[in-house]
């Protein structure tokens, strides 16, 4: 009894069970379709992205008519001539768009030096100390860092306290573009470094040496050899700052004092202030458009970068 | 719908108990032949409201003494009235029961709803017979609305921040040393009305001619403003991030509350008066449909209203309230024909109507 027991353990046991119910469920038949299967959970989530796609689509087609507060039956572009026309809606989505180029550019700058230290560091207590200090935001949400600036930043903060201890008078530090373009980056750090890190690990440190041994100096090396070997990361990098930026809600709210707002606040106040959902998904739908063309160009003149695992052009 | 009934063959100590709590509460709420036709009691109502001491003040004045009368527990849901409104218009659309059983609104919000045909009817309300005209919601039928207080939208200021004396006019706010000190709604409302008088135009010309009032305010824009909620009036006050600010009044006096030196007045040009009220939205089963009306009749009891709004510094919609000692002869507490007459009060459906083109106008203003 025990011998038999060593010949064919319990584990294989519970394996040979689970294959018989794999084999119930998904017969060898069906192995052909096996990789078709693993798609399962991709289409249904672009699925249920496309149906609300779809759903405000309809919504943006219909006019709200404020005697009633009901949407109308029949469809028209209304809305779309008003978020086109009107002045407002110009102006806003003008301000996210040029933020979001900022915000990626310098982040970008800000990244990758932490990237290449936190990938290239002979000392590991150097390497653990900045990944805890790139995870630790992380765990703080957007909301709550937003409003950690606000009480360094105020009048009556830190920095301005600190202004004050050398006879500078206090000033407004917060509640303009500057102080939301300032979050942003704060907030997109972690998110460029962690796009980035994969892309410089990847770069063989042979090829720096290699350059160093033929002469050339960091400078040259760091131009000719690691910046184009980091253009994935850049781009992955890049495509992801620009269209969190873009579509940010939260730092404009909070650090802007009203007057900063970004396409996402136009949007909610379209949603939940004038009641207007109609106008509201006009201006979700050309976020969407607008987001969607930016990422289309960006990997239409440079490749998808490390967002193609591996198989960009670059 | 289920009914409280008891019998004699079932009357125990408790049931007995019950029954004339009941009978006492019922009695105390006003209702009409309540015992023996009360409804089963949920085990709590949801109300939506405001944060902060607005909250505050209804569980103080009206939420408490409901439970302490009723048994039934009074659950504050704080979700942003903006942001429930088309939660319930979606729940009331597709049939199913709405998410709170009472809603604490703005009366113009709360008049959209009304318009869109989510709200029941409280005209049934016993304790309607003994309110002010200002509980009536203007240009609607019935009560699918019961206003249940009025505020002013006051220009509230730092005292150092004005040595010669107390501001007079809205446009004592264009001085440059205000450059960047200053607070406004961030659509601008409460401060529309008084532009268009500051602004040289007429508040007869509402809606149709604005002009005056977006030229008066685009001139306030170049004193950039900060644009805000109602919280952050306050958090601003507190720190010295402004020196006046349109606000409701209920606003300044928390801060002043919490220590800050800050004075308001009803400037020459007035201000804008409004109300907010409480409205049951449509959808919610028979016994939660009674004890929500119960709750908003019972938000309109003197007593109810007495401690509410000392709570708000606000007056309310039922005659002989008292008004806090701080708030005696106070412009942002009227109470007689007088004081009215320096208030600019428009009427619900023309705002309802325009808000969303106003809030735009002052958004494209502001953000250009």
């Amino acid at each position: 009894m025990r011998a038999a027991r060593t010949a064919y353990p319990l584990k294989w046991r519970i394996m040979d069970a689970l294959e018989d119910v794999a084999a119930a469920i998904w017969p060898a038949r069906f192995r052909r379709a096996t990789p078709y299967l693993m798609l399962l959970p991709a289409v249904l989530l672009v699925g249920l992205l496309a149906l609300g796609l779809i759903q405000i689509a309809d919504t943006s087609l219909r006019t709200l008519d404020t005697t009633t507060f009901q949407f109308s039956d029949d469809y028209s572009i209304t809305n779309f001539r008003r978020a086109l026309t009107e002045p407002l809606f110009l102006v806003v989505a003008q301000r996210s768009l040029i933020a979001a180029l900022i915000v990626t550019a310098v982040t970008l700058v800000f990244a990758f030096p932490y990237a290449y230290l936190m990938v290239r560091t002979r000392s590991p207590g150097l390497r653990k100390f900045l990944l805890i200090a790139l995870f630790l935001p992380f765990f703080i949400g957007q909301v709550v860092r937003a409003y950690g600036w606000l009480i360094i930043l105020g009048n009556q903060g830190m920095v301005n306290e600190a202004l004050g201890l050398v006879g500078v008078a206090p000033m407004r530090l917060i509640y303009n573009y500057p102080a939301v373009l300032f979050g942003l980056v704060q907030y997109m750090l972690p998110f460029a470094v962690l796009m980035l890190a994969p892309a410089l690990t990847a770069i063989p440190e042979e090829l720096e040496a290699a350059a160093g041994s033929l002469g050339a100096n960091w400078v040259r090396t760091f131009i000719h050899v690691v910046l184009p070997l980091a253009r994935p990361g850049f781009i992955g990098a890049g495509v992801v700052v620009l269209t969190l930026s873009l579509t940010d809600f939260a730092v404009p709210a909070i650090l802007g004092g009203g007057s900063q707002d970004f396409i996402a606040n136009a949007i909610y106040d379209q949603f939940f202030r004038t009641s207007d959902q109609g106008l509201g998904a006009t201006l979700a739908l050309m976020l969407v458009a607008l987001g969607s063309i930016l990422v289309g160009l960006v990997f239409a003149l440079f490749g998808a970068g490390t967002l193609a695992m591996g198989r960009s052009r670059a | 719908m289920k009914r409280f009934k008891p019998t004699l063959s079932h009357l125990s100590r408790r049931t007995f108990l019950q029954a004339t709590a009941a009978l006492g509460g019922a009695s105390a709420l006003g209702l009409r032949g309540a015992y023996a036709q009360e409804p089963e009691k949920p085990a709590e109502i949801i109300v939506r409201a405001w944060g902060g001491s607005w909250v505050d003040s209804l569980k103080a004045g009206v939420s408490d003494s409901f439970t302490k009368m009723t048994g039934i527990a009074v659950r504050h849901d704080l979700t942003e009235d903006n942001e429930i409104q088309p939660k319930v218009w979606a729940a009331v659309a597709q049939n199913r029961v709405p998410p709170i059983h009472i809603n604490w609104d703005t009366t113009t919000n709360a008049t959209k709803s009304a318009l869109r045909g989510v709200t029941e009817d409280l005209s049934d309300l016993p304790n309607l017979a003994n309110v002010t005209d200002l509980a009536k919601p203007a240009g609607l039928e019935g009560f699918p609305i019961v206003n249940t207080y009025g505020y002013v939208y006051v220009l509230a200021y730092r005292p150092e921040a004005f040595p010669d004396g107390p501001p007079k006019s809205w446009k004592d706010l264009l001085d440059p040393k205000f450059k960047g000190r200053l607070a406004f709604y961030n659509d601008g409302i409460g401060f529309h009305f008084p532009a268009q008088v500051a602004g040289g135009g007429k508040l007869e010309d509402i809606p149709g001619n604005m002009q005056p009032a977006w030229d008066f305010i685009t001139k306030m824009k170049a004193q950039q403003p900060l644009l805000g909620e109602d919280p952050d009036f306050t958090t601003w006050f507190q720190n010295g991030e402004i020196d006046a600010a349109c606000t409701i009044s209920t606003n300044a006096r928390e801060a002043r509350k919490n220590g800050v030196k800050i004075e308001w007045v009803v400037p020459e040009e007035g201000a804008k008066f409004d109300t907010d009220g409480l409205w049951i939205p449509k959808g919610l089963p028979e016994n939660e449909l009674y004890w929500a009306k119960q709750y908003i009749n019972h938000a309109l009891t003197k007593e109810a209203q007495q401690v509410w709004l000392d709570g708000l510094g606000l007056p309310g919609v039922v005659p002989g309230l008292t008004p806090p000692k701080d708030l005696v002869g106070d412009p942002s507490y009227p109470t007689t024909e007088a004081d009215f007459q320096r208030l600019i009060r428009i009427s619900s459906k023309i705002q309802v109507e325009n808000e969303s083109e106003w809030f735009s106008k002052f958004k494209a203003i502001m953000q250009g």
